[in-house]
């Protein structure tokens, strides 16, 4: 084993990192709102609207990432008239899928606070929205942190799918050095050990906020 | 928005016998993950929470080892550098395999899988009431048959939700198979729409063979709790899907 | 002849098929404390639940100073006029037990933090646990958040105050503690309708006994009536039950 293959190219490796942190971000940065959109709309008295969402999430639910990309990479470009670039298909596709886990989430999040501090809310003069607003959700975001940061991590597992168009975040450049310097073994496992530590980290977080939540 | 449809093209070879090769490579691949990661998984669940501490610090390491590294950068790593790290014998036997490729898939789909499916075995097992634990030790019970008789069952009726849920998620992961060169649904539909242009008949054609899929497995698992159903127990709710 | 309070007409209430509430109806006025008994589900927290609107039902009506519940289109500031105290207490567990009583006078009334501050400690001070002001209510004993959950609808200063078995959820040494506060807001002349097991609370407090039974009233008579001498069978013997534990 040659690990200086490894050190050699660090800083394509650290730039692959950070694209690929980069991508995670914006793409939590989008669906997470679009998520709490989904969750309140399933839990609306409308049943058209219920349904809707409810439609939504359960699709998307049911078909793996790779194939959402494939289809947002395929038919943005016919969808809008022209060609765009490949980052706005893949964030395209990274926001609707993940927006209906994290519209899962949110959703068991405030349900799981329970109808009674809701008619505790109402029944002291507060409208619907506001006890939404100063008592479910401050309770419902408590209670969803473990899970939303969970969801965090599998976001960023999740960047790796974009391998397949060719976008060079982190797994993309190592496979690109791999081939180069036909050093696979070096280079793959460090790729695995750098989301390893990420991920673990992520994990730890996840279950601290598990414990604090037990108050 | 300009596009001609041409749903008809689907019926015609060679693409129908393409996607019917790729939902049969779907399916039996997802299959023989699925059932290989629940003998593992159940394997290591009971790893966890034995009174061994090192059994419990394998199954601790075995399962944080393949949940926090993504399930593509696993395929590479079983594809590209375990065989190198094998001895000769072993390496030349495996490349001389018909489908490296597909067994690649299925190892590296397994184990990933697996460590999930030990994780929820795990929160079963610690769900079930310690009484049940030590009455079945205080009959006579050796461990072994302890967990074979009395709290595998007894686990595995409360996690028929996760572990359908969990076929589901394997379904899914085939996909990236696709990367390793397995020709399943996705990667047969990316294929037609590479030769024909017709990408959304094509990829319709993955995206319903993943969702009727789902409705199938999901009334299965709901007649399946109906059917084992132990009076009296609350259900947990997964989350999962 | 003055209007009462809360005024219920031949209310009806079913979910799905079961019916909760069968055609009931009872005047509560200014003043009077009301004890609702009967065995479970025999409709007593859902007919509470009608007064304020958190259930709606489907034929009748109710009248909250005068103010009629199923037409209303502004059911927050109805409720502003009828309190309500539930069982498992229901403070808000990540707010201090002064911010869960300041909350709905600024949102729903409009005062000021300082007006809101004042009030809510004058009330805190009143049920006796204005030392635990800043505290959650999970340090809190069982007593001391009922206590601050009825401080929290006194904070409003409502009309009436309607109870869901307030002490129903509470350790046995806890009860006293609530039922003296109940029982001095019921000296100070709050008009109250108690649905309760309570019946040693009934007996001392309480100006009418109702008892109910599958959604309907069975008996309605003054207390000394009620224990004495009871009219219908059911009453006697949920009586004879309830006191031959005693």
């Amino acid at each position: 084993m040659d690990w200086a293959v490894v050190t050699a190219n660090a800083p394509l490796l650290i730039k692959g990192l950070i694209t690929s942190l980069k991508l995670a971000a914006v793409a939590i940065a989008l669906s997470f709102p679009l998520g709490c959109l989904v969750a309140i709309g399933r839990l609306s008295h409308r049943a058209w609207l219920s349904m809707l969402c409810g439609g939504f999430v359960n699709v998307l639910r049911s078909n793996p990432l790779i194939l959402i990309l494939f289809w947002f990479y395929f038919l943005m470009p016919i969808l809008i008239g022209k060609s765009i670039n490949d980052l706005t298909s893949i964030l395209c596709a990274f926001v609707i899928f993940f927006g209906a886990y994290f519209g899962e989430i949110i959703r068991s999040g405030i349900q799981s606070v329970g109808h009674r501090q809701i008619q505790a809310g109402l029944s002291s003069g507060l409208s619907y929205r506001q006890t939404m607003q100063h008592i479910v959700l401050p309770q419902a975001i408590r209670a969803m942190l473990p899970a939303l940061t969970t969801q965090c991590i599998l976001v960023l597992q999740g960047t790796t799918v974009a391998y397949v168009v060719g976008y060079d975040e982190l797994l993309h450049t190592t496979a690109m050095i791999a081939e180069r310097t036909g050093r696979p073994t070096e280079m793959y496992l460090t790729v695995a050990l750098i989301y390893f530590l990420i991920c673990y980290g992520g994990s730890l977080v996840a279950r601290k906020f598990e414990k604090v939540q037990g108050r | 928005m300009r596009y001609e449809f041409n749903w008809g093209m689907l019926t015609q070879p060679p693409y129908s016998e393409w996607i019917i090769d790729g939902v049969w490579t779907t399916f039996h691949l997802a299959l023989i993950c699925w059932v290989l990661a629940l003998t593992l998984g159940i394997l290591i669940g009971v790893c966890r929470v034995t009174n061994s501490r090192i059994l419990r610090f394998f199954g601790t390491a075995y399962v944080e080892v393949f949940r926090n590294i993504p399930l593509l950068v696993q395929l590479f790593i079983w594809l590209f550098v375990i065989p190198q790290l094998l001895p000769e014998e072993f390496s030349s036997w495996w490349n001389r395999l018909d489908a490296v490729p597909y067994w690649t898939a299925v190892v590296g789909i397994s184990f990933y899988t697996s460590s999930r499916v030990a994780e929820q075995i795990r929160s079963a097992i610690m769900a079930i009431p310690q009484g049940q634990f030590k009455a079945a030790l205080s009959t006579g019970l050796t461990p072994f048959q302890m967990y074979r008789y009395v709290i595998m069952p007894y686990a595995l009726r409360i996690i028929i939700p996760a572990i359908t849920s969990e076929f589901l998620t394997t379904f899914k992961n085939t996909s990236l198979a696709l990367t390793i060169g397995v020709m399943e649904i996705t990667a047969t539909t990316r294929k037609i729409e590479a030769w024909s242009f017709r990408g959304i008949e094509a990829y319709a054609v993955a995206s319903l063979t993943y969702v009727l899929t789902t409705l199938l497995v999901i009334a299965l698992m709901t007649w399946l709790e109906k059917k084992y159903h132990i009076p009296g127990l609350i259900k947990r709710d997964t989350g999962h899907h | 002849m003055t209007q009462p309070i809360i005024q219920i007409k031949q209310v009806s209430l079913a979910f799905d098929q079961f019916k909760a509430l069968d055609g009931v109806s009872l005047s509560v006025n200014k003043g009077q404390c009301i004890v609702i008994c009967g065995p479970s589900g025999s409709g007593k927290s859902s007919l509470l639940r009608c007064i304020n609107g958190l259930e709606p039902f489907q034929s009748g009506d109710i009248w909250v100073d005068g103010v009629g519940v199923r037409g209303c289109k502004n059911l927050p500031a109805l409720r502003l006029s009828v309190g309500m105290v539930f069982q498992h207490f229901e403070l808000y567990p990540h707010m201090t037990v002064l911010e869960n009583l300041t909350l709905a006078p600024i949102k729903a009334k409009g005062m000021s933090q300082s007006e809101a501050k004042k009030l809510a400690m004058h009330y805190l001070d009143r049920v006796g646990i204005a030392d635990q002001a800043d505290k959650h209510p999970a340090r809190l004993s069982g007593g001391q958040q009922q206590r601050a959950a009825i401080a929290r609808s006194l904070t409003l200063e409502p009309k009436a105050m309607l109870f869901d078995e307030p002490t129903s959820a509470l350790d046995p040494e806890l009860i006293s503690e609530v039922l003296q506060v109940m029982r001095n807001l019921a000296k100070d002349g709050m008009t109250m309708l108690v649905v309760t097991h309570e019946m040693g609370f009934a007996r001392e407090v309480a100006d009418e006994i109702v008892f109910m039974d599958h959604g309907q009233i069975i008996e309605q008579a003054p207390v000394t009536t009620f224990f004495g001498a009871p009219r219908t069978e059911r009453a006697k013997d949920f009586l004879q039950k309830i006191l031959g534990k005693i």
